[in-house]
């Protein structure tokens, strides 16, 4: 589960390290990468395991029309950029939550019977629930591909080079808006993975981003703002301390631990774990 | 080569440079000088489209480039080294100067001009894994200039190269813009200190409170009475 939440938190890191903008819609697109991988189960039979490369690409594709509808237009604000681009994303949660509601109605769903769902795998007498720990396949190469975007082409270097200054990139002939463009849709792709892999274990129903995107705001400030290494090894933290949570209390208290330790990092250590800010 | 014609730009309303005009022919080194706040970074930044000017036009190679986006102009052959620099800090030197290629990605003689910018500058063939900010400011100067050369320019522009370098090394990097020329690109130098940038300039501008006060060509300038009372301090 640490690795999923790692992979939900990587999308907002990576954002948030290239542009300083916080995506407070990150639930809502994780909500509908679910209803996109429960919409391809019921009408074309599509099992999550196939679509998940589809709910990623409808969410790239997403990620990068918010930043260029949305988001591009709120950085140009002339006075308080922080507060609208706040309440740009903000605002756009609410209204994909809405939309949500209307269309797809506030009734839960399910994926049932995939390929993976309710299976287990016996791991030296421990029973591991299949999904998740195909979930946590998919999250750690998803972090190797991520790692290996970012550090071996030219595009990986173009998304640090903007990160480190979006206003000198013009001046080696990168637009910075292609960069950021594409910055949202990878972060729109990786929470569209985890949204189709979590669609096969989890109820889907409009509100369901919420509890996750708070989860995910947790691991991106355990992790450190900005680093999208924090944030991968932030979800593994939340993750263990979740389960350790719920061994000791009861399971509907097993978020307490997750925010005890992030307060106590907070206090202890405020710029994350991982953070160089 | 380069034509900006009768260019106004404002800041909020502040009038930086106020229907400037200059001619940049190709293969010239020009200098354009003038004290603080006579608008010599303005216009450069108007040139390379960092700045949107009010009005009057810039046309480079016969095409007008006013209004375009800057990295439309850099992919159209003009460089510019902003006053600051704007290094890539926390990347390498060879991250910087690969950055400076990346027009030419995927092309087989992408690094190309590296041969030229190292046979310039040999201490960055020295510092290739070094970080951008741990070089001195000369040397980031010199990655500044090489980063830009990586575009393969037709025209260089380089705001006050010699800001805030020792000595030594502004006479090296002067005389590197010397063998830019020779290696057949256009220079435009924007700088206050006028007797270096003259000593290698075909031609000058002086700038005063956003108006061209005075032009000619170099030698003229060194010899004219008031520019060696007022700007040479002679």
């Amino acid at each position: 589960m640490g690795l999923l939440y790692g992979l939900i938190a990587v999308g907002l890191a990576l954002i948030f390290g290239l542009m300083d903008v916080v995506n407070f819609a990150h639930g809502e697109f994780l909500m509908l990468a679910m209803y996109v991988t429960f919409f391809l189960f019921t009408f074309f039979a599509i099992d999550p395991l196939l679509s998940a490369p589809l709910a990623a690409a409808a969410l790239f594709v997403l990620g990068a029309a918010v930043y260029l509808v949305i988001v591009r237009f709120a950085m140009r604000a002339k006075a308080n950029v922080g507060m609208v681009q706040i309440f740009a994303t903000f605002g756009l949660a609410i209204v994909m939550r809405g939309l949500a509601q209307l269309f797809f109605t506030a009734d839960y769903r399910s994926v049932p019977n995939s390929w993976l769902g309710g299976k287990t795998v016996s791991v030296a007498g421990i029973y591991l629930p299949q999904p998740q720990l195909f979930g946590a396949l998919v999250a750690i190469a998803a972090f190797g591909g991520l790692y290996l975007f970012i550090n071996r082409t030219d595009f990986g270097r173009a998304l640090e080079a903007t990160r480190e200054d979006p206003g000198a990139v013009a001046l080696v002939g990168i637009d910075k808006n292609r960069v950021f463009a594409l910055g949202w849709g990878l972060g729109g792709a990786l929470v569209g993975l985890a949204g189709a892999i979590m669609a096969t274990f989890f109820y889907i129903y409009p509100d369901v981003g919420a509890s996750f995107a708070l989860i995910a705001y947790v691991t991106v400030a355990l992790g450190g703002f900005g680093s999208v290494f924090g944030a991968f090894a932030g979800g593994i933290v939340v993750g263990l301390v979740e389960a350790t949570t719920a061994l000791i209390l009861p399971p509907s208290l097993k978020s307490v631990g997750i925010y005890a330790v992030y307060l106590l990092v907070v206090f202890i250590r405020p710029r994350g774990l991982f953070g160089s800010m | 080569m380069l034509s900006v014609h009768e260019v106004t730009t404002a800041y909020q309303g502040l009038v930086a440079i106020s229907a400037v005009s200059i001619e940049v022919a190709k293969g010239e080194i020009v200098c354009v000088a003038g004290a603080n706040g006579a608008g010599k970074s303005t216009l450069l930044k108007s040139i390379a489209g960092a700045e949107r000017p009010r009005s009057g036009t810039v046309t480079f190679d016969g095409n007008r480039i006013d209004g375009k986006p800057q990295h439309i102009i850099t992919a159209g052959g003009i460089a510019y080294v902003p006053e600051n620099r704007r290094l890539f800090p926390r990347l390498s030197v060879r991250d910087n100067l690969r950055l400076g290629s990346y027009l030419y990605r995927g092309t087989p003689d992408r690094e190309q001009p590296l041969e030229l910018v190292f046979k310039l500058f040999p201490r960055l063939s020295e510092r290739l894994e070094q970080r951008a900010e741990t070089l001195s400011g000369g040397e980031q100067q010199m990655l500044a200039i090489g980063r830009a050369l990586m575009t393969r320019p037709r025209l260089l522009m380089l705001d006050e190269p010699s800001q805030g370098i020792m000595p030594k090394l502004v006479d090296e990097i002067f005389q590197a813009v010397k063998r830019i020329r020779d290696a057949g690109m256009t220079v435009l130098i924007v700088e206050q200190r006028m007797s270096e940038c003259l000593e290698i300039a075909d031609r000058a501008y002086i700038l005063q409170t956003g108006r061209v006060l005075m032009q000619g060509s170099a030698s003229e300038m060194m010899t004219n009475p008031d520019v060696r009372k007022a700007y040479l301090g002679l």
